[in-house]
């Protein structure tokens, strides 16, 4: 008998924990419009449908609180959850039974786009010509009043909400032809009506397609025989058939081409205002077309032939330790050197005499309680240096402000930590102010009249959460500060363009981009066009640190025409393929620019900026800077560029210093598609 | 026959060895260390290299083993701006999952019952306002809700049922307890000793009282550190890094029991698994202090390899105390290996810059 029960009992337990068990909700196919609130039902049940415990259930927006949007949201203490952003989200519930073991479930919650309440449409130009494509403009109001405005080409956006709605386009008449791609063209003279219906709400424009009132264009051009990378101007003039010109008409500019190198494919870019950049050698093709009628004209695109040889003339090797920035400077004697510091060590600053390139000497060095000096910099008369402190061992990092008016003996003057404890990253002197970056989030500005007695006069921070900041740097009385996912802000410190000073500096400027990857700025004024730009570069390791040889770098440098400040258009980009973007320096409209394991880099930046730069053939040059005796032997890491006095100084993570030299002489490419048979 | 079984037994107890592993992060080198002792020695097995950004330093600074051993879970303090959470397979030491916490996310626990990870934003450098404490999902690497605390919490600890999170805030001078099942504050202790501040010294004078925010507030002479609740009994102590002192708190009736003096610096403070010894380490002057529980007595301060003594992790046989020792500038992060009942370092181990948050992993024979 006993045994009996004994295998009942066995037979019980083997049967309690074979038991599957999940969790059944009323989230299930749940669908919910933004706002609602739902308080969900949960219980977990076994395989054979009795209820199991639970005695504790948590419910969770998958990635969705803090890690990305805050598409749903929990009010735990009421037991709620509320449905925010359209989409499907996943919940996750969670139940903790008395002996702590864990069930968990993910319900795929639907939260239903608000429903369509107003359709609109708009033409950005009411001149509708036969022949015409109608660059239609949707304006869309939700039942929460939010408002989704979908241009000719924003195609993205379009591709995003269309896919969600359902949407078709009808003409009232065959004078406008609309195709499966919604493309609206203008076929014949007269009035017509277009329909839009987006999940059956219709929005409607009434058209009045017009007789082409040009019977001739003449296209202008600035120049017809150019070098890659140099812009044309081109400037279309309409006559109508009894040979008068139409002022202001809306003219469309397209192109063809074919590269000079039969193996290459012509490339350029045409803007709307007529101008051309052809990137290749080639032969190319620009229209001008109003309606109908068009007209052409050949542009021949010649090698840019900037190409010069780029030589090392000398080096300072560290190759004991991480070099990080450096700043070469004219001393108060007269001579010339530099400043480099150091990377994740031992918190040194080595001093440079810089006098004869070719032979670049350590004259002397500090060393301060940090793992990292990462910035450095020299006030302009060459008298007070200043170096930035992280991993401080009483972690209050900081800056040292240090005189340098004899290089050879440099005197630290006072150590800097209020409001800095976080650490310094970048600083920047301006007119005896020390602009310091604090934990990365804002800069303090403070005065060094009396460098051993330094007083915060400033502060400039965007005031929001997740404030960001790496770098700032201040030309005229101007603060360009890089805030990566918020761009550059252009701050005036001084310049009084806003009634700024380094006690209230004022925001006036701002531009940003989609990566997020703003990482330093450089303000350019154009010597050749006098336009004015805010170049600005990425910091992108794609792959993350690789522990076993070379980074991954990737982002570029990014050419914002800043000439209206109310307007900044981003024009132009250089983009080495398979490098990525540091720090650079930009004079006589030439960038010497930092490409990390692509090397220093130099390219020519003279004449109007549109399209990619490195496609333009503008590069003049570049120098590899890894050593066999480096800190990483052969691991190029270029880390800055600086020109000073016609050589272009460099530091490089992983040698330390080094200077070059770019020469009148071409490069000697006459072997470099030679096949090799002997 | 018994001469057989006495040579077995003989043998056994000479080959028997036992292997204690544990992962110390090196904050100014982006490395993590996993280590092995032998009982005799301490040595590097592997290094791994954390981190995104080769050019900047994201300071890895907390760390914590799941009660499972499957998984190994890392703070990076720096980011833009925001801090994150790494989870790191103990099996191949490789990047499972990430999410973003709030600003220089610290130490972190996982509780044995909610199976939830709950780390501090410590928000060192940041404006003196409460911070949170992030609750994650360790499963999905999702950050469920944040907890609002004190300003810059720094130490936490999960109890030994898993039921409470304790945390003390460094420049509120408080002590959090956390229900970590209905993941709200329970309790908050105040730790300063009100029978020793002194006010004729502050000059109220040049304070503009109109612009203070007194409710989000203070400043703490105590300075707590780290918080550690006792295994088997109702007791939490606290590192009293600004007063010198271990705070020993009853947590039955929320009130401190005990202010015990210890050199200066007080950083971390663990205790036994067996309940019997308190260690702490004394980060200004570079040592280790060991206090019998049962006596209350400070049986030693072991001076340590280097200067800045920071973490402690015990080995759950209580016989050994792995301690990281910063060190400055550019010496090498240090783990030291000592001997609990004999008070004895045995040995120690070079590791990245920095060395900081260390966490146990397991014994092995």
């Amino acid at each position: 008998m006993k045994s009996l029960q004994l295998i009942l009992c066995m037979l019980t337990i083997s049967y309690t924990y074979s038991q599957e068990k999940t969790i059944i909700s009323d989230l299930e196919d749940l669908s919910l419009n933004i706002g609602e609130v739902f308080k969900p039902n949960s219980k977990v049940v076994n395989s054979d449908g009795s209820e199991a415990e639970c005695d504790r259930l948590y419910y969770y927006n998958k990635k969705g609180v803090f890690s990305s949007a805050k598409s749903i949201t929990f009010d735990r203490s009421e037991g709620t959850l509320m449905a925010n952003e359209p989409g499907t989200h996943e919940v996750v519930a969670i139940c903790i039974d008395s002996e702590g073991k864990r069930l968990s479930k993910t319900f795929y919650v639907n939260v239903n786009y608000p429903k369509i309440k107003e359709v609109k449409l708009s033409l950005n130009d009411e001149n509708i010509y036969v022949g015409n494509y109608i660059p239609l403009v949707y304006e869309i109001t939700d039942e929460l009043d939010t408002k989704r405005v979908i241009d000719f080409w924003t195609t993205d956006v379009a591709a995003k909400y269309f896919s969600e709605v359902d949407m078709s386009l009808t003409s009232s008449n065959n004078k406008i032809e609309i195709d499966e791609s919604n493309n609206i063209l203008a076929i014949e003279e007269g009035s017509s009506s277009i329909i839009a219906l987006f999940d059956g709400v219709k929005g409607q424009i009434d058209i009045k397609v017009k007789k082409n009132p040009v019977s001739r264009l003449v296209l202008k051009s600035s120049e017809n025989n150019v070098r890659s990378g140099d812009v044309i101007n081109y400037n279309t003039i309409a006559y109508d058939k009894k040979g008068n010109v139409i002022e202001g008409i809306k003219v469309e500019y397209s192109f063809t081409g074919k590269s000079s190198d039969k193996s290459n494919t012509a490339s350029g870019l045409i803007l709307n205002d007529g101008r051309f950049v052809g990137d290749v050698p080639g032969k190319y093709i620009i229209s001008a077309k109003v309606g109908n009628i068009s007209t052409s004209k050949v542009a021949n695109v010649f090698p840019r032939e900037v190409q010069r040889e780029v030589n090392s003339v000398g080096t300072g090797l560290v190759g004991d330790k991480h070099t990080s920035d450096f700043w070469i400077f004219e001393g108060v004697d007269g001579g010339d050197y530099g400043v480099t510091g150091t990377w994740g060590a031992d918190g040194t600053a080595y001093f440079w005499d810089v006098s004869d390139p070719s032979d670049l000497k350590k004259i002397d060095s500090v060393q301060v309680d940090a793992r990292t000096v990462n910035d450095v910099k020299v006030s302009q008369d060459g008298k007070i240096c200043v170096i930035t402190r992280e991993g401080a061992s009483n972690r209050k990092n900081g800056m040292i402000i240090i005189d340098v008016s004899n290089p050879r003996d440099v005197k630290i003057l006072s150590e800097y930590t209020k409001n800095l404890t976080g650490g310094v990253h970048n600083v920047f002197i301006d007119n005896n102010h020390v602009y310091a970056l604090s934990n990365g989030e804002r800069y303090y500005v403070v005065n060094i009249d009396d460098p051993s007695n330094p007083k915060e006069v400033g502060m400039f921070e965007l005031g929001k959460e997740g404030q960001s900041i790496h770098d700032v740097w201040i030309e005229d009385g101007i603060a360009y500060s890089s805030n990566w996912r918020d761009g550059v802000y252009l701050v005036d410190v001084g310049n009084g363009i806003v009634g700024g000073s380094p006690s209230n500096p004022i925001a006036f400027g701002n531009y940003s981009y989609a990566s997020g990857a703003h990482h330093a700025t450089f303000p350019f004024k154009s010597k050749s066009t006098g336009k004015f730009y805010t170049v600005l570069g990425d910091e992108i390791f794609p792959n993350g640190v690789n522990p076993n040889g070379t980074n991954e770098t990737a982002g570029f440098i990014h050419f914002v025409d800043f000439s209206d400040l109310n307007n900044p258009k981003e024009v132009a980009r250089y983009e080495l393929p398979g490098h990525g973007s540091h720090n650079y320096w930009i004079e006589d409209d030439i960038l010497y620019v930092a490409m990390y394991t692509g090397g220093l880099r130099i390219v020519d930046i003279s004449g109007d900026l549109i399209g990619d730069l490195y496609k333009q053939g503008r590069e003049i040059g570049y120098l590899l800077t890894g050593s066999e005796d480096g800190y990483i032997p052969n691991d190029t890491m270029v880390w800055g560029a600086q020109l000073y006095k016609g050589h272009v100084f460099y530091s490089d993570f992983n040698t330390g210093l080094g200077a070059a030299k770019v020469s009148g002489g071409k490069p000697d490419n006459s072997k470099t598609n030679q096949h090799l048979d002997n | 026959m018994f001469r057989i079984l006495l040579i077995l037994i003989i043998s056994f107890n000479i080959t028997y060895s036992q292997d204690y592993y544990l992962y110390v992060a090196a904050e100014s080198d982006d490395t993590v260390s996993l280590l092995k002792f032998d009982g005799n020695n301490l040595s590097e097995t592997e290094r791994i290299v954390v981190g995104s950004y080769p050019t900047e330093n994201e300071g890895p600074h907390g760390l914590t083993v799941d009660p499972n051993g499957k998984y190994w879970y890392l703070t990076l303090a720096h980011g833009n701006p925001f801090g994150k959470l790494i989870k790191y397979s103990t099996e191949t030491n490789e990047l499972v999952d990430e999410t973003t916490l709030g600003l220089f996310p610290a130490s972190m626990q996982i509780s044995t019952v909610t199976g939830f990870l709950y780390c501090v934003n410590f928000n060192l450098h940041g404006d003196m306002k409460p911070s949170s404490v992030s609750v994650v999902d360790p499963e999905t690497m999702t950050e469920i809700t944040r907890i609002k605390t004190g300003s810059m919490p720094h130490g936490s600890r999960i109890t030994s049922d898993g039921l409470k999170q304790y945390s003390v805030a460094m420049m509120s001078g408080e002590l959090f307890e956390i229900d970590a099942l209905s993941l709200e504050v329970s309790r908050i202790l105040d730790l300063e000793d009100h029978s020793k501040m002194d006010h004729s010294k502050m000059d109220h004078s040049k304070m503009n009282d109109s612009k203070m925010d007194h409710s989000e507030m203070k400043h703490s002479n105590v300075k707590p550190t780290w918080v550690i609740p006792h295994p088997n009994k109702n007791v939490i102590y606290i590192a009293g890094n600004g007063s010198d002192e271990i705070i020993e708190v009853d947590s039955d009736s929320w009130k401190v029991s005990k202010r015990i003096k210890t050199g200066k610096g007080p950083y971390n403070v663990e205790i036994s698994p067996n309940g019997k010894y308190m260690i702490a380490t004394l980060k200004s002057i570079g040592s280790t202090g060991i206090w019998d529980l049962d006596s209350g007595k400070l049986l030693s301060e072991v001076k340590n390899s280097t200067s800045v003594s920071h973490g402690i992790a015990i080995s759950p046989d209580s016989k050994y105390a792995f301690i990281s020792v910063e060190g400055i500038g550019g010496e090498p992060g240090i783990v030291d290996v000592i001997d609990i009942k004999s008070q004895t370092l045995i040995d120690n181990v070079e590791i990245g810059k920095q060395a900081g948050g260390i966490a146990f992993w397991k014994m092995e024979i």
